[in-house]
């Protein structure tokens, strides 16, 4: 990769007794490059030092970043097995004796097996994550397919990422979250960022978003809150959570109306302009301003800044994506590059702000209910055929597709999955609704949680297995961009604890399977299978050696064979997926959220992180530091609306919804809308605002809707005074 | 060539990002020493960051009784010396930022030392390495003299020119808020 103009050739610190390992980040989709410093003595990660020459964050870290290693040495890592025999302790810490390797995993083959004789092969269920290698994601898809033989697969990255690749699936043919490097974001002349927090959620972007400023460029930011990214906007589209779909619809009506559409492109590369440009028709600014609540001006301005701009880049995040018309939201935020043909060149292009560390190659490779490696379909008999044979079974003994995220949830209410298999991932706080997911938890025969810390969800637990870290263990991420990147190892595994390929590998043996996995004895003879495994598939990693990578810095997918060196910049030669060659621009009618405002719940209630906490927070609300920063959720009211309900900043109010309810402090901020209220997601127990957000589901992408539901606060009473 | 700290607020996202860098740099003994202010917290959410501007003529040293604080040929301002410090706190009343920390248990101030076991070498200190935003920048003094050019916009510039809006001269610079006022558009 070239060098761009913020890169410095800067040198470590070496400190004496020490080494440097070159990795990245544990935490989100920038996998920002670091060092880990390691004491050589000791064999033990000490700190972090600036990876100044990694291309795309050039040493820069978040606050996550920054403390990350002290998560691999930190007091609350499992280093033993853990065994309940009393069930009745379901849902507390209670109840755990340590136990061997050979005792817990006797226990979880005995109930297995028992569970599967008596109910058939898909009692059985698998629920990941992608906070992990592609190698680990890979192999945890054959592991529920070959080792347990059960559909019920699916993973963390349903609540994440699966809006963006159905859209991008439907309006390209192919899913690849940014069609061009981040390297690019600085050079462009106008940002148009819907529902991302860039700023406390991909920090590491921001040196770039600001430099298109500075350069005289443009940032439109759509959202309800003034996020720190949307205070410096030239345009802030400050719309009602929810209302996606008829502002992306109204940008691409101003678009056509204004003479901005590009009618060469459309008619050479795209279907479906007609039926769009008739559909969004209605979206005008003053009909868009009375959905949204943005202001007609604003609307007709944004418009207008996107169409001169020589070059554009939309991107978008959860605030679009996690809603029943995620799917849509994202096709219809993508219509905007395909009408005026900003797409397939350098500096203009489409991009989703991943979640999770490898929320884009976790995607790709077989974790999902109805994939296969290399973005295969399980339904395709082709696809199948083609895994088959790398994988050594036959066609026939490859499960059927199984059911989302959310959907598993129900088939543990009513007994169909009797036993899960859970892995990198903290249902117990990410999912919605989850009074009734805990409840569905409780329900199992049998569960098994491998993690390195006793998260929320391992309180529900039959078994803990204790995994590694990432920085003890090697392996490939795909970042944000698509590239595909090395993890290393730092130091040896503490205490007895495994990395997930290796537990999956053992099992299997243990489950009469091994002669499938006993061959992968290192994560390198995982990546090996793995890439001969994506090898045709869309997403083809097959040349991405990890070889290629370390000398590279990265390898973009696809990359088919050793001499490809990978694809930075997607659609160079406007040659998109479907079977035509052509991108579709979506004709995609607006509909409201599924649960709207009422007398009863007037408020709306959208949800989000904050910047020095990941995910569940089950690893950040360990670190001092964090956890010094951001100690516990609250709710963000405007101080108007906070004045309808006589509540103070610092208060603790009752913020409830027809599903569940919690407690939080009052933050009065005028930087949100009034009608809408916020509050962090990142907590457990009691303080998990998922208790009250809305299971409904995006019926594309089955993506439930967390940001935006009705809400209503209450007043508490106050010893010996009455409600209000 | 020489190269300083520079700090344009107008970037500042308050992801305190160099709080948690600085705890890293070898001599700082996992403590922090600069801060992070939201600015208007019940209106938006920009905040600055304050770091140590390394003054040129410190009130902290010209304070303290003990000559505890030393100043590098390089400008650094750094902690107090241990076997010197009398634990007066001088500094921190004398420091007309309020940058100066005090440790109750060891009698003893510690404060930014401009990471000087990386900027004598150099490399750019802890906060500047990793801040996500160029709010904080380790440049050159060309890269500085850009700067001033660009962002000389009324009252919003940096340190040491005509309407200056520091104590004294500071061997860190800075810009106030406001650097996109004026700003000439690509279109």
């Amino acid at each position: 990769m070239l060098k761009d103009k913020f890169y410095r050739d800067i040198p470590n610190v070496h400190h004496p007794k020490e080494k440097l390992v070159a990795t990245h980040c544990s935490y989100c989709g920038m996998q920002c490059g670091m060092n880990l410093r390691v004491d050589t003595d000791k064999n033990t990660i000490i700190g972090v030092e600036p990876r100044y020459d990694w291309p795309v964050t050039l040493g820069k870290m978040c606050p996550k970043g920054v403390t990350a290693y002290q998560q691999t040495n930190h007091a609350d890592r499992l280093l033993r097995p853990l065994i309940r025999d009393d069930a009745s302790k379901k849902g507390t810490k209670e109840g755990f004796r340590e136990a061997s390797w050979e005792e817990a995993y006797d226990l979880i083959v005995r109930k297995f097996k028992a569970l599967q004789t008596q109910y058939g092969k898909d009692s059985l269920s698998v629920y990941s994550g992608v906070s992990m290698t592609n190698e680990k994601c890979y192999l945890t898809g054959k592991f529920a397919r070959v080792a347990l033989q059960t559909r019920y697969i699916d993973y963390n990255g349903r609540f994440c990422m699966s809006s963006a690749a159905a859209g991008f699936l439907r309006s390209f043919g192919v899913d690849r979250g940014s069609t061009l490097p981040w390297t690019d974001i600085h050079e462009t002349d106008c940002l148009f960022i819907a529902g991302s927090n860039t700023a406390e959620c991909h920090p590491t972007s921001m040196f770039r978003v600001w430099e298109v400023q500075n350069r005289g460029g443009y940032l439109i930011v759509a959202d309800p809150r003034e996020t720190p990214l949307a205070r410096r906007a030239d345009i802030h589209l400050d719309l009602k959570p929810g209302t996606d779909l008829a502002l992306a619809n109204c940008m691409v009506n101003l678009l056509i109306q204004n003479g901005y559409a590009d009618e060469s492109f459309v008619q050479a590369h795209t279907n479906g302009y007609e039926e769009t440009k008739e559909l969004v028709s209605i979206f005008t600014a003053e009909y868009t301003s009375e959905i949204t609540g943005v202001a007609p001006d604003k609307l007709i301005r944004a418009a207008e800044i996107y169409g001169k701009a020589p070059n554009a880049i939309v991107m978008f995040a959860r605030g679009i994506e996690q809603q029943t018309r995620g799917s849509d939201n994202v096709s219809a935020y993508t219509n905007m590059c395909l009408i005026t043909g900003k797409i397939g060149r350098p500096k203009s292009g489409v991009a989703t702000l991943t979640g999770q560390g490898n929320g884009q190659g976790g995607r790709e490779h077989g974790q999902k209910a109805d994939a296969l490696p290399g973005y295969r379909k399980i339904t395709n008999p082709k696809h199948v055929g083609e895994v088959c044979k790398v994988w050594g079974i036959e066609p026939e003994e490859m499960p059927q597709p199984g059911v989302s995220a959310y959907e598993m949830f129900d088939l543990m209410q009513n007994k169909t999955i009797r036993a899960l298999y859970l892995l990198c991932s903290n249902p117990a706080v990410s999912a919605p609704n989850l009074n009734y997911v805990k409840a569905a938890l409780k329900n199992l025969d049998f569960m098994v949680c491998a993690d390195i810390y006793l998260s929320e969800s391992a309180e529900f637990a039959d078994v803990v297995l204790p995994s590694v870290t990432w920085s003890e263990d090697e392996g490939t991420v795909t970042n944000l961009e698509g590239r595909i990147i090395k993890i290393n190892k730092a130091q040896e595994p503490i205490g007895e604890s495994k990395p997930d390929w290796l537990i999956e590998v053992e099992l299997a043996e243990r489950m009469g399977r091994g002669k499938y996995f006993s061959h992968l004895t290192t994560a390198a003879k995982v990546a090996e299978e793995f890439r001969l495994a994506s090898k045709g598939g869309y997403a083809d990693y097959y040349g991405a050696t990890w070889d290629k990578i370390e000398k590279q810095n990265g390898v973009f997918w696809p990359c088919k064979d050793n001499d490809d060196p990978g694809t930075p910049y997607m659609f160079l030669d406007q040659q998109y997926y479907h079977s035509d060659g052509k991108a579709k621009i979506c004709a995609l009618p607006y509909r409201p959220p599924a649960e709207e405002p009422c007398e009863q719940f007037p408020l709306r209630l959208t949800t989000g992180r904050v910047v020095y906490h990941y995910l569940s927070g089950n690893q950040t609300r360990r670190i001092q530091f964090l956890h010094d920063m951001c100690p516990e959720p609250y709710v963000e009211v405007h101080p108007e609306t906070a004045g309808q309900y006589g509540i103070e900043h610092d208060e603790i109010v009752r913020l409830f919804t027809r599903r569940g309810e919690a407690h939080f402090k009052v933050k009065i901020i005028e930087a949100i809308r009034k009608d809408t209220v916020f509050v962090p997601y990142h907590f457990g127990h009691e303080q998990s605002i998922n208790l009250l957000t809305n299971p409904a589901l995006d019926p594309m992408s089955r993506m439930p809707e967390f940001k935006v539901c009705a809400a209503q606060i209450e007043k508490k009473a106050v010893s010996g005074e009455a409600v209000r | 060539m020489k190269k300083l700290l520079y700090i344009e607020m107008d970037n500042c996202i308050g992801c305190r990002s160099c709080l948690a860098a600085c705890t890293q740099c070898g001599g700082h003994d996992q403590r922090n020493r600069n801060y992070v202010y939201d600015v208007n917290p019940f209106v938006n959410r920009q905040t600055i960051p304050l770091m140590c501007l390394h003054c040129v003529n410190p009130a902290c040293a010209r304070s303290c009784p003990a000559q505890a604080i030393q100043i590098t040929p390089e400008g650094a301002v750094l902690s107090a010396m241990v076997e010197k410090c009398i634990g007066c706190q001088n500094c921190t009343i004398a420091c007309p930022y309020g940058i100066p920390k005090f440790d109750e248990e060891q009698n003893l101030m510690y404060k930014c030392d401009l990471c000087y076991d990386r900027t004598k070498e150099g490399i750019p200190p802890m906060c500047a390495s990793v801040c996500p935003t160029n709010t904080l920048q380790w440049i050159t003094e060309d890269e500085l003299a850009e700067k001033q050019e660009q962002y000389r916009l009324g009252k919003w510039i940096s340190s040491h020119q005509p309407f200056d809006p520091l104590e004294g001269e500071t061997n860190v610079k800075i810009s106030l808020p406001g650097i996109l006022q004026g700003k000439q558009k690509l279109f």
